[in-house]
């Protein structure tokens, strides 16, 4: 796809559409822009968002006439991008705007431009629903056009965790995403400020479901409350077996890194992971080892009572 | 009494909760009562869980809202936690009448950010795929909307050539759907023994048989009569909204990736693109039946071209896309379909975004179906391909 920006007579270059942008709007109003793998990405002033895109609908020379795409890209501490993609099918040419939403990742806003196309209205939803970004001006984001009515957060942010892995870890061989370069599990921990997820709200109705009819809770020999104990697991992985081993790398890796002075705070924090990781597999194993004593005592005594009775048995 | 000042005396409602106000209004024999019929999640006319609120008026639609989501199952998400050879497996997914052009997309999309050499045959192959699973999708299409429409012998006859045709390239992918067949670098195998030589011979059954889809369908007068006229859309209402494939073409404009932004080898043969004049649904069709006549073509055309050689290349270990972003726009059978994708260098993508055809075709539903009556509502939801997996992803 490397002809596309000059493959009709009259289709300006990108370098042209910037000039010409740049005089309709003003100077402000294009803070950059970048033509990489032959996609012409301009970077337009959030004030100028909706008058870009209604030149470049209008502007006679750009006819870009065909709305292609519109999206936001979590851009991390900096906040959302929103980008849209337009082509023409006059000139052939495709432009892909791009701006910074006010308002950081708290309150992100970017004015709309469902008036200029038709398509932008269920895109700015989808993008509202999935970051939660407001579009002023938008007829009307709500309801969310893809999830459910009821859900709670956005589900693209990078903050918001895939609720699968949260609730329960990856059975087996974790995936490579999972992995860093020499197959060691990169653990996520969830940092403040993070979204609220259905994992949250999951929560919240178990809690409210244990005030309604409370029960004793069963209590461990360190006096730790065994449902912490299983909220606390969805941090570590599936078994003790696997978190000591992995606990050993992360140990061995703060050694080595101990000599580096930047990664002195990281160590800091990967030992205190590790001594909260340790005493909690100490933990399981002990409940493991008084499961199977249990469970070794009930055999014991199931086969005393197939002793006692063996005729029966035969029969059946 | 015009229809238009009967409609202004209706009013919604004012009490709190009330969407509307039901109310008796016209006079004498003409009477008409305000009422909302809601088609769907499960209806036979919407190809999956799709739902559509009318507010009717009489036998005539006066607004339509389109409730999708009901399976949204988070591909975007999905795609954020999987490296790039994973994603082949879940991006065939949303759209299941096309499970080889969803793959295609992502694949080139990674190679170009990879700046990965693929090999020729590689790339024929893939168009052949590519065609003959839009071959796949428009039988599909034939069959369901003439069976929307009353007529039931279509489908069963487009099912005939399905069969075949997935016979054959189960032969090859091993999958009648989901053939996750495209790697990062060209194409899991080699094709079979004797594929080559059985797509030349179901090219020319098929095309036989069009024949028959054309006198069957086209020229019978009840569905001439349902459909001529029937949900019209202009070209610059459909461009506005984002509607491409045989849908846009259906309105006169000749818009097709594979000729306006030639990918693969489509720039080296000639591509047919079959258009409409009024946008209708007729002409929706119409175009449907003439885009697998040209797919037929290319095929014939790619086996002519097809050479020996490789069909995928060496992969490092960890396939890893440089820091960029970039835009791959393939014609799939319902549209024109675009992966935004960005990386920070890592080993999955940082934003995978679908532009799915279906999302902007759904879109204009509303549009069109303004001010028809009922039974015209059925052909112009059908008339307007799409899959239900590929609006909600």
């Amino acid at each position: 796809m490397s002809g596309v920006l000059a493959r009709r007579d009259r289709a300006l270059t990108p370098e042209e559409t910037e000039e010409l942008l740049r005089d309709r709007l003003g100077e402000a109003a294009v803070v950059g822009s970048v033509v990489e793998y032959g996609v012409f990405t301009l970077r337009i002033a959030q004030e100028h968002w909706l008058e870009a895109a209604r030149r470049c609908r209008d502007e006679p020379l750009l006819a870009y006439d065909l709305f292609d795409n519109l999206f936001a890209v979590d851009m991390r501490e900096e906040g959302f991008d929103v980008v849209t993609v337009l082509y023409s099918t006059s000139t052939g040419n495709r432009l892909v705007l791009r701006t910074r939403c006010a308002g950081g990742r708290e309150a992100p806003t970017c004015p709309s431009i469902s008036d200029v196309y038709r398509g932008a209205n269920w895109m700015e939803r989808e993008t509202w629903d999935m970051f939660g970004i407001e579009f002023e001006g938008h007829p009307g984001l709500a309801p969310r056009i893809l999830t459910v009515e009821n859900f709670e957060g956005w589900p693209l942010r990078k903050d918001f965790h895939l609720v699968s892995r949260g609730v329960k870890p990856w059975p087996g061989v974790k995936e490579p995403a999972e992995l860093d370069e020499d197959g060691n599990v990169i653990e996520r921990v969830p940092r403040i400020g993070d979204a609220p997820g259905p994992y949250e709200l999951d929560k919240v109705i178990a809690e409210q479901a244990k005030l309604a009819n409370p029960v004793p809770e069963p209590v461990t020999a360190e006096g730790g409350n065994v449902e912490e104990l299983a909220q606390d697991a969805d941090l570590a992985s599936d078994s003790g077996q696997v978190l000591t081993s992995a606990d050993e790398q992360a140990a061995e890796e703060a050694e080595a890194q101990a000599s580096d002075v930047a990664a002195d705070v990281a160590g800091a924090q990967a030992q205190d992971l590790e001594q909260t990781a340790k005493d909690k597999a100490e933990q399981r194993r002990r409940e493991q080892a008084e499961a199977r004593r249990r469970k070794a005592e009930e055999r014991a005594a199931d086969a005393d009572d197939a002793g006692a009775a063996p005729d029966q048995e035969g029969n059946a | 009494m015009s229809e238009l000042s009967t409609r202004e005396r209706i009013h919604p409602g004012t009490a709190p909760g009330e969407d509307y106000h039901l109310e008796i209004v016209g006079e004498g024999d003409f009477a008409t009562a305000d009422m909302t019929l809601s088609i769907g999640p499960a209806h036979p006319a919407t190809h999956g869980v799709f739902r559509i609120v009318l507010e009717m008026d009489g036998e005539r639609v006066r607004s339509a809202r389109p409730v999708i989501g009901y399976m949204h199952r988070g591909f975007e998400k999905l795609a954020e936690y999987r490296d790039y050879r994973q994603i082949m497996a879940l991006v065939n997914r949303h759209d299941w009448l096309s499970g080889f052009s969803n793959e295609l997309g992502v694949a080139l999309a990674v190679e170009q950010l990879m700046e990965f050499e693929v090999p020729d045959r590689a790339q024929w192959i893939r168009m052949l795929m590519a065609e003959w699973n839009r071959v796949l999708n428009h039988l599909m299409f034939v069959g369901s909307f003439a069976l929307e429409l009353g007529a039931i012998t279509p489908m069963f006859y487009a099912f005939r050539e399905r069969e075949d045709i997935q016979h054959m390239m189960e032969a090859a992918t091993g999958g009648r759907l989901h053939f996750t067949y495209n790697q990062v670098g060209g194409v899991k195998i080699d094709l079979p023994k004797g594929f080559l030589r059985t797509s030349a011979e179901l090219t020319t059954i098929t095309r036989k048989r069009l024949v028959d889809y054309r006198d069957l369908i086209l020229g019978n007068e009840i569905f001439q009569a349902r459909t001529k006229g029937v949900g019209a859309l202009p070209t610059d209402v459909a461009l506005s909204f984002g509607v491409t494939g045989p849908t846009l073409q259906a309105t006169g404009l000749p818009e097709d990736s594979r000729v306006t932004e030639p990918y693969l080898k489509y720039g080296e043969i000639d591509v047919p693109v079959p258009v409409g004049e009024n946008g209708d649904a007729f002409d929706r069709f119409f175009c449907l039946l003439g885009r697998i006549e040209a797919s037929l073509d290319i095929i014939d055309q790619v086996l002519d071209h097809i050479g020996p050689g490789p069909v995928n290349s060496k992969l490092p270990k960890m396939v890893k896309a440089p820091e960029g972003a970039t835009y791959v726009r393939t014609e799939n059978p319902l549209g024109q379909l675009g992966y935004w994708l960005e990386s920070d260098g890592g080993r999955t993508p940082w934003r995978l975004k679908m532009r799915t055809p279906s999302f902007s075709n759904v879109q204009a539903i509303p549009y069109l179906l303004e001010g028809v009556l009922v039974p015209d509502a059925v052909a112009v939801l059908g008339s307007v391909f799409f899959v239900v997996g590929d609006i909600d992803r």
